[in-house]
């Protein structure tokens, strides 16, 4: 069956790899509003932190907005705020983003401020203990929210001891045995022109971007960058585990079931996305959206998917039911994914999941911020220039036969990891014969312990 | 007593009229006229306003209320569709709290037309983007992206749902629960969402403002289907909504469209809403919980103006001021001393009288008691000492700043014209208040903060640790 691709006229006018020294640049320029979007980003994220360092890198970007060679802390402050400017850092597992907006009057100013925050941050001893104060007591503070709380038990319990499974802030004593000598040797290691991305849009001509993006690049140009370390392929536990992360007084549970992912290159990828658009990949009618919350009531939300990196990352289910339902949601839940993987999708789900997404692709790319996103993923996680764009045509290609098989393939539900987050003394038993794992090997963690 | 805030709420009625005056003699090349449209008997009102950059509004006021605006963008080939119905938490009674919220979820369910999940089968398959609602203390709002080829279908499904849903006890019994399931994930396990409730509870007492959007439980747990049928009936007419689409769309099409699908709605009697206003506060209220957190929390509310009061630009001046960056006041006074690990304030901006809202999470070991000093020292600094014309500047381009992102984006203009509808009755409020910023004075600044962030204004709410002395 054919449909048609509602958005394949989209003129698109993004840069795409323009190559300076190593750096790359990707710049659309875009005249509707007075504001443009720059961002860097060092193509190293989390996962280069050295074991007992968990947090190196996120510290070390924040850093660098903590003072330069000409610039305190203050001063920084003071100059992007007299600009009426945004500058953020994101810390991804493969990819640090330094994010910055600014209105395009202001525009050379925070070019230069953007350059010497990027080529010579000093690292202030006090303002390392200042930010590693605030990073504790953020860490700290999460154990306040149980879906984000949920969500890092979860992956820390599934990746085991893989890099994949480190906290992007670190741990409480990580952070606070992490020194100055370490972030300016992980600032020299990752700070590199081979590393770095700049893409952005807005009201500002490309080739003022590409200029500065080379004078930026010449600075931190390095004839022998050192090789950062290989990223492996998670391996799962082979078997079922559960982990109860133990809160007093919830009235509500956060469930999170979930196995190693796929990478987006994978021949799988396409017949999976679509099969996990039709389980619970954000449809109001998704089967887990039509069970769980429609049917039953037993959750608000009720969704599936995948997270990427340069190497199977994760696939996980979460849903968060009242404490006294959660156990035969969590059940239901099971059986779902065991029916998805012996019976596949129904003819109807299929054209439904496929007639969504190929109408819906353009969204993917449809504004000039959406486009700069998708050209950092496609830079950041090793993928092929127009990805993003070729879901439609993708899609529109697999069959449900192919669908089926992946799923059948992909699936393995006797070696899903589960985490629930709930108060242990009321749910480690109805939680146990939910998962069918014996009582005894549910593993109960406090929720504050790291 | 009595009479002072009968004379309070007047004046603020008398300035809100001054304020909008002023406000909108200051829009030009607005173009108003009659039009017909697509041969169709009814005439309706067009105005064209200048909105931000090249865009340009269309609004068009139709016979039975309903209103629609239109910025056309022709930038790739889709559009927002968002319909906002000037309902909201405050329009509910007391006993009946959540059913505003608890309807949006109803309107989701089947019409005569189309039975249950059809509206969003057939969305979905339409390739929609971002089909969601939200529910406030002044409106519920239904949005959609689409294709540009979906004009009509939206226009169909939508009027559709505007006269035909079927509010049946099943389905309303089932969405209770999951109305229940978010509530327990929005407030009862989430110590922000607890201490926020408490905060609008503390703050007001007679303004409909002190219940939340979501409801209590004992309130769900009471309502019947019959319930909504009634909100449904006296609030879901054309004379309550007003329509706003964004994107690559022809007006004057969707103004053809609207009337074909919609013309036929008559309009309904509005209710009569008697909703009390809030007596001044007098003196300082403060609670605290003790919650199941390791650090230590702060939520600071003052009672502050309707979003049409002259004295809105200043107060978002002083948001901006305290809290908009980090080089802010508030931010060097908690976040750069190691007391506070972040803080926010937010000058809300509602229907009726509200809040500016200061928050601060402590730092590990550190006490919200020490931080509330803290802010209130920098509250007093600003009501005494003259605000440098650096820092005034500084602000005004961080709102500036931010006046433009919120313009970027089909949604995100659709968005910010709807809310100025619903809140201010009129989306060229909130251009004004825009440009009137830009005009604002260190002593109208110095002015707003002396006038409603003093103490006796002020509700405080304490998070501490439940095993905490």
């Amino acid at each position: 069956m054919t449909i048609r691709l509602l958005f394949a006229f989209i003129a698109l006018s993004v840069s795409f790899g323009i190559r300076v020294h190593a750096a790359e640049i990707a710049f659309e320029p875009n005249s509707a509003l007075p504001i443009v979007y720059v961002n860097v980003a060092i193509k190293a994220g989390y996962v280069t932190d050295p074991a007992g360092q968990s947090g190196l890198t996120n510290i070390m970007g924040e850093m660098l907005l903590r003072g330069t060679k000409t610039r305190v802390k203050e001063q920084i402050d003071l100059a992007l705020d007299q600009m009426g400017a945004r500058l953020e850092v994101e810390t991804r597992a493969e990819s640090v983003i330094l994010r910055g907006a600014v209105l395009s009057s202001q525009l050379e100013p925070f070019l230069s401020l953007v350059d010497e925050i990027l080529t010579q941050p000093v690292f202030p001893e006090d303002e390392i203990r200042k930010l590693k104060s605030e990073i504790i007591s953020g860490i700290e503070e999460e154990l306040g929210r149980d879906p984000s709380l949920a969500s890092r038990r979860f992956i820390k319990f599934l990746f085991l001891d893989h890099p994949y499974g480190k906290p992007v802030l670190g741990t409480i004593n990580d952070v606070r045995n992490l020194t100055r000598p370490a972030i300016l040797g992980h600032y020299e290691r990752l700070v590199r022109d081979p590393y770095i991305l700049v893409v952005g849009t807005g009201n500002a001509s490309e080739e003022r971007i590409v200029r500065w993006t080379e004078a930026l690049a010449s600075k931190r140009k390095v004839s022998d960058a050192e090789a950062l370390p290989k990223i492996t392929r998670p391996t799962e536990a082979p078997q079922r585990r559960v982990l109860l992360v133990d809160k007093p007084e919830r009235t509500q549970t956060q469930i999170n079931i979930g196995q190693i992912g796929i990478k987006m290159t994978d021949d799988d990828f396409f017949p999976l996305y679509l099969g996990n658009y039709a389980f619970g990949g954000g449809s109001f009618l998704s089967r887990l959206m039509t069970e769980i919350r429609s049917k039953r009531g037993w959750s608000y939300g009720a969704n599936s998917g995948f997270r990427f990196g340069t190497q199977p990352r994760s696939w996980l289910a979460h849903l968060f039911p009242a404490s006294k339902d959660s156990p035969a949601a969590l059940e239901f839940t099971l059986k779902m994914i065991q029916d998805l993987k012996d019976k596949g999708l129904s003819l109807e789900e299929y054209n439904f999941a496929k007639r969504s997404i190929v109408n819906g692709a353009g969204f993917m790319y449809d504004t000039p911020k959406k486009r700069v996103e998708n050209k950092l993923l496609e830079r950041t996680l090793d993928l092929p220039d127009g990805f993003m764009q070729s879901y439609a045509a993708n899609i529109d290609r697999v069959s449900l036969e192919r669908v089926n098989s992946s799923l059948k393939d992909y699936l393995r539900p006797d070696r899903l990891a589960i985490a629930v987050l709930g108060t242990a003394k009321n749910l480690k038993e109805p939680i146990a014969r939910a998962a069918g794992v014996p009582v005894e090997k549910v593993e109960v963690v406090p929720y504050t312990q790291e | 007593m009595l009479g002072s805030e009968s004379m309070k709420s007047t004046f603020s009625i008398f300035a809100s009229f001054l304020f909008l005056l002023h406000l909108t003699s200051g829009i030009s090349g607005c173009a108003s006229r009659d039009v017909r449209i697509g041969g169709t008997p009814e005439t309706f009102q067009h105005q064209t306003v200048p909105l931000v950059g090249a865009f340009k509004a269309d609004r068009y006021n139709f016979g039975n209320g309903l209103r629609l605006i239109v910025v056309e963008n022709h930038s790739s080939p889709t559009f927002a569709y968002q319909t906002w119905f000037r309902v909201g938490s405050r329009d509910e009674r007391k006993g009946r709290t959540g059913l505003a919220h608890l309807f949006e979820h109803m309107m989701f369910k089947g019409t005569k037309n189309h039975k249950e999940g059809e509206f969003d089968r057939i969305l979905e398959e339409a390739g929609v983007e971002g089909e969601n609602a939200f529910t406030s203390r002044d409106y519920t709002t239904y949005v959609q992206e689409l294709p540009k080829d979906k004009l009509e279908l939206i226009a169909k499904l939508e009027s559709d749902r505007m006269i035909n849903l079927i509010v049946d006890d099943k389905a309303f019994k089932t969405e209770t629960e999951v109305v229940q399931n978010e509530r327990r994930f929005r407030n009862e396990n989430s110590p922000d969402g607890l201490m926020y409730q408490e905060l609008f509870e503390v703050a007001f007492t007679r303004h409909p403002y002190h219940w939340p959007i979501i409801g209590y439980q004992e309130d769900l747990n009471r309502m019947t289907s019959e319930d909504a049928r009634q909100f449904y009936r006296s609030y879901y007419s054309p004379n309550h909504a007003t329509i706003v689409v964004t994107g690559d769309v022809d007006a004057e099409e969707v103004a053809r469209t609207v009337q074909k699908y919609y013309g036929g709605i008559p309009a309904q009697p509005s209710p009569i809403r008697d909703i009390p206003a809030e007596p001044a506060q007098k003196v300082k209220r403060a609670k605290l919980m003790k919650l199941n957190i390791q650090v230590e929390k702060l939520l600071l509310g003052c009672h502050t103006p309707e979003v049409t009061h002259e004295d809105i630009p200043a107060l978002s001046v002083l948001q901006a001021i305290l809290s908009g960056g980090k080089s802010s006041r508030l931010h060097r006074a908690l976040v750069e001393t190691g007391i506070s690990s972040s803080v926010e304030s937010d000058d809300m901006d509602n229907k009726d009288p509200t809040l500016f809202i200061i928050g601060t999470n402590l730092q590990s070991g550190k006490r919200a008691s020490q931080a509330e000093e803290v802010i209130r020292k920098e509250l007093n600094r600003i009501s005494r000492e003259p605000i440098p014309e650096l820092e005034l500047e500084r602000a005004k381009n961080k709102l500036n700043f931010g006046f433009y992102e919120s313009m970027d984006g089909n949604s995100s203009r659709a968005y910010f014209i709807g809310h100025y509808e619903a809140v201010a009755n009129n989306f060229e409020i909130g251009l004004a208040i825009h440009k009137r910023v830009q005009a604002v004075t260190a002593l109208e600044a110095q002015s707003v903060a002396r006038r409603y962030l003093g103490p006796e204004n002020c509700s405080a709410i304490i998070g501490v640790k439940r095993n905490s002395k």
